[in-house]
């Protein structure tokens, strides 16, 4: 009795390696959960990103949308003509006048 | 060691003390553990539907209408983002919304409207819960509205829809109602393929509002699509300018101008005039609205000529060759008389389509069965819709009977008796260019030429080709539709307006042709309704907008026009033929 009780830690040193299948077991246990945890924080940050990053896609599609009227609006063919003509003492050659050149 | 010896001192263990302690901590552990189950397994539901409350929102993404462009993607219409601003009358009363009056002078000022009918709108029914303040503001102006916090106000996403092109291709591409259904034109006819629903999709957000977690799918959206049409802006602009010219200058009441390309049957552009502005349509007038070039129909009177000869070649009743008496220049059928204005003795058939004669025509036309010459106008396409697709267009007007009076056959072969759209005559005209192929026509851009079907042959389309070069040269009724380097192959008409009981005194002024001759790319017809004035002949009215259309057009498609040697050349190799 003596004996063993003074080797107490070597007693619950042993029984742990008894049953040393199920304390490894309980170990990765615990490091699934802080995994689980982990990787579930981590994936709500990514989906709040993906999130986020369409809502700057409809940003710059809007964005993308008004530049395209003003685009449009600026190049309209007929405010073309008009400051070719016009600003830029420019002119269409008539049919007779053009000259075309072949290549061969 | 000294502790057990401390116990080995005092042996006396009072038990009831221990059980009592011992029983506390169980029954607390129990009851933690009890209540624990019972959250966790057996009454989940409660606390999980009040976390949904907090977290749980749907969301869904707005889906932009379709976009429209031009063949080469220039847009048409192109829809933006907007806001509507709607009020809860019952919130704004239980918020109290009207103690701070500055806050609704200054949502009167950014909305421009008086501030006592705004506040009036949402205050006079408090059991109201929907009432719109404004539709359609800007992002800008939505955003400072979201700033003055204002109860019972909120924004709702829409979009508006904007036509860059404005009043030059208005009825065409037509326009959308407040909702963003289309109601006239390419808008209303493809209305649902540029229609989108918007998905919904459950997410979990998070304290500060952004999304952490994505849940299933409450309605599965289906994205807009675009719209590529066949139109070319640049020549869509060329021919609604010189068409509003060509009205303005002789006060017509209306026009339209189609530009057909000959190896296709695309339609290139397609205008008329009076147009409307679709960005600003407060005052909308609907006989603005019509797309005249295929609703409207009109006797297309001598523009046909070309067909009947055709339909006479075809028939073998003439020769090309031939000539046609038509001397003393008018003629007596059926106790009706048809005149030409001059006398011009023995015509060829290039003759007769260049000075317009009607007794030549009508000499044709009674040397066939009228079935040959119904026969040959419906196959072109007279009668029968296009396959162009759109709303309200018309077929026109012809009669299948069987028993016609010599002088209807003869009004038939100059362009009475029956009807035709401006898209039918210039369609027509495609027809003879493309060596007697009939396209059906198309708006919407084609990846390849469409199957056509021979309805003339090839050798008697070329040869009336050739045979109305002479329209638009010296002597011919439309000189002012001549261009130099594009011979074209064209024929005027003017008709006369029918009225109840007759003819009245209106006239509808034609121009209809194909150019270039020796390599035919475009076909395009020009009509004047009721020009006011001196002038009312096609040659004169339409002629002019026919040939700043055609050269404008041709030189944008980079068509390479005929030296002066080569023209002459061509214009002899006819007349050998005489």
């Amino acid at each position: 009795m003596n004996q063993s009780a003074l080797n107490l830690p070597r007693l619950v040193l042993q029984d742990i390696w008894h049953h040393k299948w199920v304390v490894l077991l309980s170990i990765v246990v615990m490091i699934n959960a802080v995994a689980v945890v982990y990787t579930s924080h981590v994936s709500r940050k990514l989906t709040s990103q993906w999130d986020q990053l369409l809502q700057q896609q409809d940003h710059l599609d809007i964005e993308w949308r008004n530049l395209l009227l003003e685009e449009q609006s600026q190049s309209e063919h007929s405010r073309v003509t008009r400051i070719a003509t016009k600003d830029l003492n420019m002119s269409r050659p008539l049919p007779k006048e053009e000259v075309v050149i072949r290549a061969n | 060691m000294s502790r057990q010896a401390k116990r080995k001192q005092n042996p006396e263990l009072i038990p009831w003390r221990l059980y009592v302690v011992v029983g506390f901590v169980l029954l607390l552990f129990v009851s933690l553990i009890a209540r624990a189950a019972y959250i966790q397994i057996i009454e989940p539901d409660k606390l999980r539907h009040e976390s949904d409350m907090r977290t749980l929102r749907t969301t869904s993404n707005q889906v932009q209408r379709g976009l429209i462009t031009d063949r080469n993607g220039d847009m048409l219409a192109v829809s933006v983002p907007v806001r509507a601003v709607w009020a809860d009358p019952k919130h704004a009363h239980d918020q109290k919304a009207f103690v701070d009056m500055r806050r609704w002078q200054a949502l009167a000022d950014v909305l421009q409207e008086p501030v006592d009918k705004l506040v009036n709108k949402v205050k006079r029914d408090p059991k109201k819960r929907f009432v719109y303040l404004k539709r359609q503001v800007t992002p800008a102006v939505a955003d400072y509205i979201e700033q003055l916090k204002i109860g019972g106000i909120y924004l709702k996403s829409e979009s508006r829809r904007y036509y860059p092109a404005g009043e030059i291709a208005a009825q065409l591409i037509g326009i959308t109602n407040i909702d963003d259904v289309g109601i006239e034109g390419i808008e209303n006819t493809y209305n649902t393929w540029l229609t989108g629903t918007p998905s919904k999709q459950k997410v979990r957000k998070s304290r500060d509002g952004s999304v952490v977690e994505r849940l299933d799918i409450v309605q599965e959206g289906e994205s807009s699509n675009d719209i590529v049409l066949s139109i070319d802006q640049r020549i869509q602009q060329l021919a609604y300018r010189e068409l509003k010219r060509a009205t303005e200058t002789f006060q017509a009441t209306s026009g339209s101008v189609v530009v057909i390309d000959v190896l296709t049957g695309e339609v290139l552009a397609m205008a008329n005039t009076p147009s409307y502005n679709p960005n600003a349509r407060d005052n909308l007038q609907s006989h603005r609205m019509r797309n005249r070039a295929l609703t409207d129909t009109f006797e297309p009177g001598s523009t046909v000529k070309p067909f009947v000869v055709a339909a006479a070649l075809e028939a073998g009743t003439v020769k090309s060759d031939e000539l046609i008496p038509t001397s003393p220049g008018w003629m007596r059928i059926g106790g009706r008389q048809v005149r030409d204005s001059n006398n011009y003795g023995d015509m060829s058939l290039a003759k007769i389509l260049v000075k317009s004669s009607n007794v030549g025509i009508s000499k044709l036309a009674l040397s066939m069965p009228v079935q040959q010459l119904l026969g040959t106008y419906q196959s072109m396409g007279l009668g029968n819709y296009s396959g162009i697709n759109l709303t309200g267009e018309s077929a026109g007007l012809i009669h299948d009977r069987r028993r016609w009076s010599d002088f209807e056959r003869a009004t038939l072969s100059f362009g009475y008796g029956f009807t035709a759209t401006p898209l039918q005559l210039a369609r027509m005209y495609a027809t003879l260019g493309s060596g007697g192929v009939l396209y059906p026509v198309s708006i919407l851009k084609l990846k390849e030429a469409p199957k056509g079907q021979q309805v003339l042959s090839e050798q008697v389309a070329n040869d009336v080709m050739q045979m109305l070069v002479g329209v638009t040269e010296a002597g011919g009724t439309a000189t002012k539709a001549h261009i130099d380097g594009y011979p074209i192959a064209g024929k005027t008409g003017t008709s006369r307006k029918a009225v109840a009981g007759g003819y009245g005194d209106d006239y509808v002024a034609i121009f209809a042709g194909v150019a270039p001759v020796h390599n035919p790319r475009l076909a395009i017809s020009v009509v004047i309704n009721e020009p006011k004035g001196d002038k009312y002949y096609g040659g004169d009215v339409a002629g002019p907008a026919f040939a700043k259309v055609m050269s404008g057009a041709l030189q944008m498609l980079n068509v390479e026009p005929i030296s002066k040697r080569e023209a002459i050349q061509m214009a002899s190799a006819p007349r050998s033929a005489e």
